[in-house]
C-alpha cells in the first residue's frame, strides 16, 4: 500500500487535484482511501457527490469512543473510500490536535489493515506543516511520500519551500520523502519553465502540469471529479495523466529548501517578469 | 487513544445540564445508568473521582522495575511531581523521575531541546544504564513526534545508553495502560533470544511481595523466572546507609537479553485497553516462544492454572512445599466457609487484580455483585467468565469499565454488599456506608505496608483468606452486645 500526502498552500486546488488524481486511480482499478485532514471537511466532496458524510471527529463527539468504522467511512466514486478528519469552527479548539486523533482513531479501527486490500492512502492536508497535527500524515510509519499542489503565483511557491522544510525535518528521522510539485496552472506567464526550474532546485522533480480548464469549475458545480462528470473531455486526459505519473513514479527525494532571495531570484529569471 | 478531552458540547448534541461539569477527567463512554454529569442521552459526561491513575505513572512503574533504568517525563514538571508522590506514598520509598519541564515557549515551539537537555542532564546525574521516556497529555496534545524526536537525540550523542520512549497521554487509557505500553516497549527494545532454561513471567500490576512469590514459585520447579518488570527490589528494598543514585534491583538487563529465550512465556493479566500492545504476544511473534496468558494467580484455581502450565512446560511438578501451601489452603477454606457463605462483596481497582479477586471470592463462596474498573479493555466480562466461569450465571451481578468512585459508591448502596474489596480510594464510601474494606491492589495510601501486600499463589490467597474471614469475625464480636471472647 502506498500512502501519499498532498500539501501545498490554501485555496491551490488540493482538493480538487487529489480527488481528480485519484479518481484517475480508481479507474485503474487501484483501491484508494482518501482521508480529508482539513476542518472544513471538504477533501471527499467530488467524490462522495456532496458534503454527505460525518466527520470522524462529529462522530466522535456525538457518538464518544464506541465508534465503527464504518460510521466514519463512506463509499464514493469508483469504489474508493471516503473519510473526512474534520474538526472545530473556525476559531475554536485545536485542529491540529483533531487530525492526531482522528488517524489515530482509523489506525485503531484498522482502517489500513491488510485486509482493506488498499493500494493508495491519499492524505489531503490542510495548507501548510503549521504545526505538530499537520504533520501527523507524514510521521514515521504513515505517508511515505508527499506531493505538493503549487502554481507559478509566488506565494503558493514560497509555501512549497515551506512546506520542504516540514518534510526534511520528517525525512532526517523517518521515511518521508518528497515525490514531485504538481503544478495547478494558474496560467502565470513561463509557468511550466519555472515550475520545473523551482523543482529542480528542490531536488525534484514537477511529476505533472496540470493546465487550467473551466471544466473542473463545471464538475465542481455538480458536485463531481471531471472524470466522472465528463470522461471524454481533455482535463479528465491530464488527471489519468497525472494518475499514471504518480502511479509510475520512483523520483523519491529528500528536498533541498530554498532561500527566500534564491526563490525571488527564482521568479526573475523564469516567471512573470523574466 | 481517541477521546476528546474537555470538549464542551458545542453543537447541541450532547448534554444539557450544565456540562462539562465537575472534574472532567477524559474518557467519556457509554456507561450504563444515570449519575449526576450525565447527559440527555444518559452518557457520562464527566469522571468524578476516577478510578484510574494517569498513562505516565503506569510507565514510570514499569521502568522502575527495570535494571538502571531511570524514567523520565516528556511535560511539564508537575506531571513528575505529582506521580512520585503518588507512588512514594504508597511504596515508602525513594523513587526519582525526570522531567524535560515542559513550559509555555515548549508549548509553541515543541520541547525537543528540553527532552534533549533532560536527557543529557538525567544521564549526567545518574548514569542509567536506561531511559525511559514516557509522554504526558500537553505533548501529546501539541503533536509532539516523540520516537522521532529521540531518533534525533541518540544519533546527536554515540554515548547515551539505551533510550526507551512510549506514548502515554492520559486521555488515551490509565495507569494500567502506560504500564503494559512500558512493559511492552521494554520488551520491543530489549528483549533478545539468547538461550534460556526458564520461564518469563509477565505480570499485571502487582505488589513487590507478588513478585518476589513469582520468583520463588518458579523457583519451586527449580528454574529461574524473568520477570518482567521486577520492582520487589527496587521499590521495597532494604534501608541503606547511603541514598544510591541509582535504584539496585529491577529485571536484569541480561534477563531480558534471553527472555526470548527461555522455555516458555506467560502473561498474568494484561488486559488493557484496545491498541497496547502485549508483551508477550511480541515475544512470541520475533522469537516463536511458547506463550500462555493467564488470569493473575490469586486463590486456588487461578494458581492451579500457573502450576499447571509450568508443569506441562517443564516436565515435572513443583516443590513439595507447594503442594502443602495449597492442602493449607483448602484446608483453611473449610474452616472458615461458615464465616463466608453467602456474603456478598463489591470489587473494584485495575481490571486484573479484580478478575483475580472476583474468581477468588467466588471459590470462597464469598458473592461479587459488582466489578468495577476504571479501565476499559471492553474484555472486563468475558475476562471474569473465563477466570470463573460460575459468574457467568449470576444474573445480578453488575460489570462496569470506565467507572468512577461516585458510580462505584452508587452500586455499593444499590448492593449493600457485606465487604468492600479494593484500594484505599474506596476508603470514604466503606466508612459513609459502615462496610469494612479489605484493602488490596495500589494505591494504598491509608495503611501501612501496601507494598507488602500479597495477592498471588496459595500463600497470598492464604492472607487474603485469612483477613477476610477475620474482618467479618470482628465486625460480628465487635456489633454484639456482649464481650465474647470465642467466636
Amino acid at each position: 500500500m502506498r500512502k501519499v500526502a498532498i500539501y501545498g498552500k490554501g485555496g491551490i486546488g488540493k482538493s480538487t487535484t487529489t480527488q481528480n488524481t485519484v479518481a484517475g486511480l480508481s479507474e485503474m482499478g487501484k483501491k484508494v482511501m482518501v482521508v480529508g485532514c482539513d476542518p472544513k471537511a471538504d477533501s471527499t466532496r467530488l467524490l462522495l457527490g456532496g458534503l454527505a458524510q460525518r466527520s470522524v471527529l462529529d462522530t466522535l463527539r456525538s457518538d464518544g469512543e464506541d465508534v465503527e468504522l464504518e460510521d466514519v467511512r463512506s463509499a464514493g466514486f469508483a469504489d474508493t473510500m471516503c473519510v473526512e478528519s474534520g474538526g472545530p469552527e473556525p476559531g475554536v479548539g485545536c485542529a491540529g490536535r483533531g487530525i492526531i486523533t482522528s488517524i489515530n482513531l482509523l489506525e485503531q479501527l484498522g482502517a489500513y489493515d491488510e485486509s482493506e486490500n488498499l493500494d493508495y492512502v491519499f492524505y489531503d492536508v490542510l495548507g501548510d506543516v503549521v504545526c505538530g497535527g499537520f504533520a501527523m500524515p507524514i510521521r514515521e510509519g504513515k505517508a511515505k511520500e508527499v506531493y505538493i499542489v503549487a502554481s507559478g503565483e509566488m506565494m503558493a511557491m514560497y509555501a512549497a519551500n515551506n512546506i520542504c522544510k516540514g518534510i526534511r525535518k520528517f525525512a532526517d528521522s523517518g521515511g518521508v520523502r518528497l515525490g514531485g510539485i504538481i503544478c495547478n496552472s494558474r496560467n502565470v506567464d513561463n509557468e511550466y519553465e519555472l515550475i520545473e526550474h523551482f523543482a529542480k532546485r528542490l531536488g525534484t522533480q514537477m511529476i505533472y502540469f496540470v493546465p487550467r480548464d473551466n471544466n473542473v469549475q463545471r464538475a465542481e458545480i455538480k458536485r463531481k471529479t471531471v472524470i466522472e462528470w465528463d470522461p471524454a473531455c481533455g482535463q479528465a486526459d491530464h488527471y489519468r495523466n497525472l494518475a499514471n505519473a504518480i502511479d509510475g513514479n520512483d523520483m523519491f527525494v529528500v528536498p533541498a529548501p530554498i532561500h527566500t532571495d534564491e526563490l525571488e531570484g527564482l521568479l526573475l529569471e523564469h516567471g512573470v517578469l523574466g | 487513544m481517541t477521546a476528546l478531552p474537555g470538549q464542551a458540547p458545542s453543537d447541541g448534541i450532547r448534554g444539557d445540564t450544565g456540562a462539562p461539569g465537575g472534574t472532567a477527567a477524559g474518557g467519556k463512554k457509554a456507561g450504563t445508568g444515570k449519575k449526576a454529569g450525565t447527559g440527555k442521552d444518559g452518557r457520562p459526561v464527566s469522571t468524578t473521582n476516577a478510578c484510574r491513575m494517569c498513562m505516565p505513572l503506569g510507565a514510570c512503574l514499569a521502568f522502575a522495575g527495570v535494571e538502571g533504568t531511570v524514567p523520565i517525563l516528556h511535560g511539564g514538571q508537575g506531571c513528575a511531581t505529582y506521580i512520585r508522590r503518588y507512588l512514594i506514598s504508597h511504596f515508602n520509598e525513594p523513587l526519582d523521575i525526570g522531567s524535560s519541564s515542559f513550559d509555555e515557549s515548549a508549548t509553541v515551539f515543541g520541547g525537543e531541546a528540553d527532552l534533549a537537555q533532560g536527557i543529557h542532564n538525567l544521564v549526567t546525574a545518574y548514569g542509567p544504564q536506561v531511559v525511559g521516556v514516557a509522554t504526558t497529555c500537553l505533548a501529546e496534545t501539541i503533536g509532539e513526534d516523540v520516537p522521532q524526536i529521540l531518533t534525533r537525540i541518540r544519533r546527536g550523542d554515540a554515548h547515551l545508553p539505551e533510550i526507551i520512549g512510549v506514548s502515554t497521554p492520559s486521555y488515551a487509557g490509565t495507569h494500567a495502560d502506560g504500564y503494559q505500553a512500558a512493559v511492552t516497549a521494554v520488551v520491543e527494545a530489549l528483549a533478545g533470544d539468547e538461550p534460556g532454561d526458564g520461564v518469563t513471567l509477565l505480570p499485571g500490576i502487582v505488589s513487590p511481595a507478588d513478585l518476589r512469590h513469582l520468583h520463588e514459585l518458579a523457583g519451586a520447579f527449580g528454574v529461574p523466572a524473568t520477570v518482567v518488570p521486577d520492582f520487589s527490589d527496587s521499590l521495597d528494598g532494604p534501608i541503606a546507609a547511603e541514598h544510591p543514585r541509582l535504584r539496585p534491583g529491577g529485571t536484569p538487563l541480561h534477563g531480558l537479553a534471553r527472555c526470548g529465550g527461555n522455555i516458555a512465556a506467560v502473561t498474568l493479566g494484561g488486559l488493557a485497553a484496545p491498541g497496547v500492545a502485549n508483551a508477550g504476544e511480541l515475544l512470541h511473534e520475533r522469537f516463536g516462544i511458547e506463550h500462555h496468558r493467564l488470569p493473575l494467580p490469586i486463590g486456588i484455581r487461578l494458581t492451579d492454572d500457573l502450576v499447571h502450565v509450568l508443569t506441562l512446560a517443564f516436565g515435572h511438578g513443583p516443590a513439595p512445599w507447594v503442594e502443602a501451601e495449597r492442602g493449607r489452603l483448602v484446608d483453611a477454606y473449610v474452616d472458615g466457609h461458615k464465616y463466608l457463605s453467602g456474603r456478598r462483596a463489591v470489587v473494584y481497582g485495575d481490571e486484573d487484580l479484580v478478575v483475580g479477586i472476583a474468581a477468588f471470592l467466588s471459590e470462597i463462596g464469598i458473592r461479587p455483585v459488582a466489578c468495577a474498573s476504571g479501565g476499559r479493555s471492553g474484555n472486563l466480562r468475558s475476562a471474569l467468565r473465563t477466570a470463573a466461569p460460575e459468574l457467568a450465571d449470576l444474573e445480578d451481578l453488575q460489570v462496569v469499565e470506565d467507572a468512577d468512585f461516585e458510580r462505584i459508591d452508587a452500586l455499593t448502596r444499590e448492593t449493600a454488599p457485606d465487604l468492600l474489596v479494593g484500594h484505599s480510594k474506596g476508603y470514604p464510601t466503606a466508612r459513609a456506608l459502615g462496610i469494612p474494606l479489605i484493602r488490596i491492589g495500589l494505591p494504598i495510601h491509608d495503611r501501612l505496608g501496601g507494598q507488602r501486600l500479597q495477592h498471588l499463589g496459595y500463600r497470598g490467597a492464604q492472607r487474603l483468606f485469612d483477613q477476610i474471614v477475620n474482618t467479618l469475625i470482628e465486625r460480628e464480636q465487635s456489633s454484639s452486645p456482649v464481650g465474647y471472647a470465642y467466636m
